[in-house]
């Protein structure tokens, strides 16, 4: 219970933090990296749970906007040698996941499933 | 497209795709409170509550293999790829299923616990040493933060901020998301259900997530990357006219080749909004238009047309002994390059 405790603990700070990078972020910092949020507020509370829940990554990637170190070329490398990756680890852990499991139980999934041989009111006039 | 951000960007089709996804949810839901308590083990009958938890926990993993199975099928077959089009409302909406799942957990399994409940939910079973009774939850809460990640950074505001490829990073974790899901049924309610059926749909779902993403990685594995500071593409009347011939360049990137007519142009296979494969697209109206999400740009300097701001990289193409060679390195996203004017081409 302590873990837990101390678990959740790191997560409420975490979000507290998220929180305040939110405000400061979504009602100042915005404007000033990126000219399509000009004017435009309605759509900024939708934001909220993405700032806090990825606040580090925020804070990053504003630094770099701010100071104009962003290499335009890299926004067009998407990361598909990572994608194949992932998707054949995807391939490999499904299998290994359900055969493991399925080995792991005491009884097989496809037994006969329990059948009710008398209903509660027919065991009761029985007695 | 759009040059300014909106809450959310509502058309026709978004509309459609999102009544249709949500009835077909309700529709779920409903035959599962219906037929899911007759179908359970007589010994031991379901509450109301664990039935309710149970339809919303499956919908949620059929919602999530459904979503994974898109993009391989679009890979695999165009005809798959409307379906691709607002697959992030698709993940919003598995979200929101996904923590009417974990909410009807807590309010029924911690419901009189005398510590808090998700202290309880994380403190009930620490027995991580073993894999006979392995607390599974500990799997769907990371699936669960993750697909509250995903959903919370799906505005087109995060792929601007983010970049394209950083933002497709964060969202591959929907990888390990749906892995840890698998691991959640498996080592959960597969090692107590009574229930054959639901191992065998449960089976074969996940598999065919499997099957399909290995089909789709043997496709694309037939592409090898070229060499050289000009690569040799194709004849001109070899791409058919407002198609593109997609090649893989020396650093790994992959440049598109459209033929609009007589004039051939290449731009970067990825698109600025979220590096959708402009080179499966086609031209319409002149302009490049990316398959995924109708975002358009010019052939001749990978601008989107006003008022949009998008730019892609173009690239140099010279015609060597009637081939089309394409240079190496990529120009400057928005860089004006002179198409290519081929008028023979245009008369296949």
């Amino acid at each position: 219970m302590e873990s837990a405790q101390t678990l959740l603990m790191a997560g409420q700070v975490y979000v507290w933090i998220g929180l305040a990078v939110a405000v400061v972020f979504l009602g100042w910092g915005l404007d000033r990296i990126d000219a399509k949020g000009h004017g435009s507020w309605m759509f900024r509370p939708l934001l909220v749970p993405g700032v806090i829940l990825i606040w580090p990554l925020v804070l990053w990637r504003w630094q770099v906007l701010a100071r104009e170190n962003d290499n335009l070329q890299n926004r067009h490398r998407p990361p598909l040698t990572t994608q194949r990756l992932m998707g054949l680890g995807l391939v490999l852990a499904i299998p290994v996941l359900i055969a493991g499991a399925l080995l792991l139980r005491q009884d097989g999934p496809l037994e006969r499933p329990a059948v009710m041989l008398e209903t509660a009111a027919e065991t009761s006039s029985n007695e | 497209m759009s040059d300014r951000y909106v809450p959310v960007q509502w058309n026709p089709n978004k509309w459609l795709y999102d009544a249709v996804l949500i009835a077909c949810v309700a529709a779920y839901i409903l035959i599962y409170l219906n037929l899911g308590n007759p179908a359970a083990d007589v010994t031991r009958p379901a509450d109301g509550a664990i039935v309710r938890m149970r339809a919303f926990g499956t919908c949620a993993f059929f919602m999530l293999t459904a979503i994974l199975c898109i993009g391989p099928l679009a890979r695999l077959d165009r005809r798959f790829l409307p379906l691709l089009y607002n697959r992030r409302h698709f993940g919003v909406i598995t979200a929101v299923v996904a923590v009417t799942h974990s909410t009807y957990v807590l309010n029924w399994y911690f419901a009189f616990s005398p510590t808090p409940r998700l202290e309880a939910l994380l403190g009930a079973n620490t027995s991580y040493g073993q894999l006979l009774g392995f607390p599974f939850e500990a799997f769907g809460v990371f699936a669960l933060i993750v697909l509250a990640i995903l959903a919370a950074t799906s505005h087109d505001f995060w792929l601007n901020f983010l970049t394209p490829p950083v933002w497709k990073r964060l969202h591959l974790m929907i990888y390990p998301a749906y892995a840890a899901v698998v691991a959640h049924v498996v080592l959960g309610y597969l090692q107590d259900t009574k229930n054959p059926a639901f191992a065998l749909v449960f089976g074969a779902a996940a598999l065919s997530v499997a099957g399909l993403h290995l089909a789709a990685h043997l496709k694309d594995g037939a592409a090898r990357r070229a060499k050289g500071a000009w690569i040799p593409v194709a004849r001109p009347q070899d791409i058919s006219d407002s198609r593109a011939r997609i090649v893989k360049m020396p650093d790994g990137r992959r440049a598109a080749v459209f033929r609009d007519g007589a004039r051939i142009g290449a731009v970067s296979n990825a698109c600025a909004h979220q590096n959708g494969p402009l080179g499966e697209g086609r031209v319409i109206d002149g302009c490049i238009t990316c398959p995924w999400h109708g975002f358009q740009y010019r052939l001749e300097d990978g601008c989107s047309p006003p008022p949009f701001t998008e730019k892609v990289p173009t690239y140099d193409l010279r015609l060597q002994d009637g081939v089309i060679e394409i240079a190496a390195e990529a120009n400057a996203p928005g860089t004006p390059v002179t198409p290519l004017d081929v008028p023979e081409a245009s008369d296949v």
